[in-house]
């Protein structure tokens, strides 16, 4: 997978360009704050038609400018993915080859990249939200039909807690049945992911260096029978009253966690913050193994200032798993050209200043 | 505020329109002969003050019982339930349906504050069990989830009411409105129609 012709118009600090890009890539160099970063979550925003970094479509658009776009063409030219925003009606358009798509889940990662960013740690630091997110990422990226019982399965978790917030047992009760159906096949597909891929993420920390045995489990109320949906019914019934009390459903999936620990530990509370980076990695890495198995072709790498937080030792490490796992197009983006490493300054150089890109 | 302005701000509410729509409509109903843009005004007018809530149905009409209660012709032990009145225009487009309607105003949503007391679910079972000779109704919610969960309510509170319940066989996409299918995909919904059990 390789980007051949991005377009972007009022997207954060970026005004107008039109770029070409070398099947190789390009090394994106530019002081903070001038727009690296800006540029990759532009890129990405064409992978999920949402902000990478979690910011609202309204928060994307350039200062003092009602709407932006943002374009692709992937493959030299195979296909072209638009997407735009406008503030005023919040209204997001998004077009495949020119033909508008009706829901935004038909044109999710038709163009496939992965982001490497030191705020990454956090996923592994921090909160189970963001752990569920990566997962949910990974997963709609990667599973067909994902997304939309993810959605499903929101609007009725949205419509259930509403019921609960007005004391309606009965009308929450209705929604008992499509949040069950739709969040049965994500608890599926979250759970049969994670104990493929558990000991892939456990090799990969390996190869990065780190000596304790690395794991990821899914942590969930009760793991899922031969017949989730009818479990997550009797969950939701037997959790009735604490969740009319609560005003909010208490258990599901949207609850659940992926812990991730090394040696029976968990990296959360007591992994080092260079053990939690390196985990951080290694769940990048097998995104970039989950989407190039089931696209068939490495995905595109993104990388922003990742390379000059690693020691030596990890940087010719992580290199070389990279050099396996994503062979593709890569945008290295740093401040300065010491900060990549030698092996990926065999690109094109671009120069980043005030939201404007010089070749 | 403008009465150019006023006008917009009131079309904009209509679905579908936006801002610019709607001041792009003030415009062009400004640039009409003033007798054409009088019918309107009149024809609105008109609309608000005679159309009312049919009392048996819930239908919107202008005589109470509306067209299709007072059809002598039509089918009263068989009823189709459906969200809005605008969806009767689409199960009539099959020319297959004989029987009666009720419709309920909306679908169960808590997010938007609607709840079973905010439908016309209590009339309808005042309907079934008043003798009418209902012997089946046919629950035509949309195929949307909030539809779907209307649908096994309206399933639900008819339980031991000795009726049969159906519900209408949507070959659409989910989130498909009834009111957007044709004649033919209705008139097959309809014979499909399954039972919803109980
Ligand atoms: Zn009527």
């Amino acid at each position: 997978m390789e980007l051949s012709g991005l377009t972007i118009r009022n997207f954060r600090n970026l005004a107008s360009l039109d770029l070409e890009l070398p099947s190789a890539g390009v090394v994106v160099l530019g002081d903070n704050g001038q727009g690296k970063t800006n540029l990759l979550e532009a890129m990405y925003y064409l992978v999920l038609f949402r902000s990478l970094r979690g910011a609202k479509d309204r928060e994307l658009v350039r200062f003092g400018e009602e709407a932006f776009f943002v374009g692709g063409r992937a493959n030299g030219g195979a296909f072209e993915v638009r997407a735009g925003y406008e503030s005023a009606g919040r209204r997001k358009k998004i077009s495949l080859d020119g033909n508008p798509v009706t829901r935004i889940s038909d044109a999710v990662g038709k163009i496939l990249a992965v982001s490497f960013a030191p705020s990454d740690r956090g996923i592994v630091a921090g909160p189970a939200t963001g752990r569920r997110r990566y997962l949910d990422v990974l997963l709609s990226l990667a599973e067909p039909g994902y997304l939309a019982r993810l959605t499903e399965m929101r609007s009725a978790l949205k419509q259930r807690n509403a019921a609960l917030r007005r004391g309606r047992g009965d009308e929450a009760r209705a929604f008992d049945e499509p949040l069950a159906s739709a969040g049965a096949r994500v608890l599926e597909a979250r759970t049969r992911w994670v104990e493929r891929w558990s000991p892939r993420f456990g090799a990969l920390t390996a190869a990065l260096g780190e000596r304790a045995e690395a794991r990821m489990r899914y942590r969930t109320h009760r793991p899922p029978t031969a017949d989730a949906r009818s479990q997550f019914l009797d969950l939701l019934a037997s959790h009735e009253s604490r969740d009319l009390r609560r005003g909010m459903t208490t258990a599901g999936p949207h609850r659940d966690d992926l812990e991730l620990s090394l040696e029976g530990r968990e990296l959360r509370m007591y992994g080092s913050a260079g053990q939690q980076r390196t985990a951080a990695i290694a769940l990048r890495l097998v995104e970039a193994e989950t989407l190039r198995d089931s696209a068939g072709s490495p995905p595109i790498a993104l990388y922003d200032d990742v390379f000059a937080e690693l020691d030596e030792d990890r940087q010719a490490r992580l290199l070389n798993l990279i050099h396996e796992t994503l062979p593709g197009q890569a945008i290295v983006a740093a401040p300065r050209e010491s900060e990549v490493p030698a092996s990926m300054l065999d690109r094109p150089r671009w120069r980043v200043k005030g939201g404007r890109v010089a070749a | 505020m403008s009465v150019i302005a006023e006008l917009a701000t009131e079309l904009a509410k209509l679905p579908g329109i936006g801002r610019k729509t709607a001041t792009r409509l003030v415009y062009h109903l400004l640039k009409q002969p003033a007798a054409s843009v009088e019918r309107l005004a009149l024809a609105l007018q008109a609309v608000t003050r005679s159309v009312r809530a049919c009392s048996t149905c819930g239908n919107l009409t202008e005589q109470d019982p509306c067209e299709f209660c007072a059809d002598q012709r039509r089918d009263a032990g068989l009823v189709c339930v459906v969200e809005e009145a605008s969806d009767i225009d689409a199960i009539e487009r099959s020319g297959e349906y004989r029987g009666v309607y009720h419709v309920l105003g909306g679908h169960l949503s808590p997010l938007d504050g609607i709840g079973p007391d905010d439908l016309r679910i209590g009339s309808l079972l005042h309907r079934v069990g008043n003798g009418a000779g209902i012997r089946e109704v046919i629950v035509a919610t949309n195929p949307s989830m909030e539809g779907e969960v209307t649908a096994t309510y309206v399933r639900g509170a008819l339980d031991g009411h000795g009726v049969k319940v159906t519900r209408i066989a949507l070959g659409l996409p989910v989130g498909g409105d009834l009111e957007y299918a044709d004649g033919v995909t209705i008139a097959r919904a309809l014979s499909a129609r399954r039972d919803m059990g109980g």
